[in-house]
């Protein structure tokens, strides 16, 4: 079944690695959201599970602005399963999830 | 085999957030219900197309303020069945984006 703890850690990284360290910009947010979520998404097909893999990714920019995300699966709840990582800065918020179905 | 039908569900989605959100203004106290109502009531809606999928739909609502806001989703697959639709809906103050992915099951 979905491991939740590992998926998260491979969450946590890309995060990291694509903007660990940058202050909000405008012009380089669209390449942050794909990095984060091809980095993530082949890590998690390398750990060679049956399963398919979804990987979304939100990029909010801190000014105030109130943001409310909301999820709902029609699946196998023995098999199948969700992560979501909360990560902020000073300049940016970023929200990842990954939802993996069995095979 | 079967195709995910990308139409009939930006349809299917169009009609949950007019209704939760059709003549709404911002409200951080509700904010909470309405990505809820749209979510399950998209869910809902899919899944009594009858067809043999799984489904996952996700909504987001912001604020409307200034503020840059970017969403990118990748996925594994089987590109021949599975398939995903984004529905993006504003009015004047709040963006909605819903997400909805398909994914097929082998029977």
């Amino acid at each position: 079944s979905f491991a939740v703890d590992e998926v998260s850690s491979i969450i946590k990284e890309a995060i990291e690695g694509a903007i660990g360290g940058n202050a909000y910009q405008h012009s380089r947010v669209n390449q942050w959201t794909t990095s984060v979520v091809e980095q993530t998404l082949s890590q998690l097909t390398k750990l060679g599970k049956p399963f398919k893999y979804i990987v979304t990714c939100v990029i909010m920019q801190k000014n105030g602005a109130g943001l409310h995300t909301a999820s709902s699966c029609f699946w196998d709840n023995s098999s199948d399963g969700t992560c979501t990582v909360r990560w902020e800065n000073k300049t940016m918020y970023c929200i990842v999830s990954a939802f993996g179905l069995a095979i | 085999q079967m195709i995910f039908n990308a139409d009939e569900a930006h349809n299917i989605v169009k009609e949950c957030i007019e209704n939760v959100l059709g003549k709404a203004d911002y409200n951080h106290n509700k904010v909470n219900q309405w990505t809820a109502a749209i979510v399950e009531q998209s869910l809902t809606h899919l899944v009594k197309l009858g067809k043999t999928y799984k489904y996952i739909v996700t909504c987001a609502v912001m604020q409307r303020s200034g503020a840059g806001l970017h969403t990118a989703s990748s996925c594994f697959w089987d590109t021949t069945t599975d398939g995903t639709c984004t529905v993006r809906w504003e009015n004047r103050t709040m963006n909605c984006v819903v997400n909805v992915f398909a994914v097929a099951i082998i029977l």
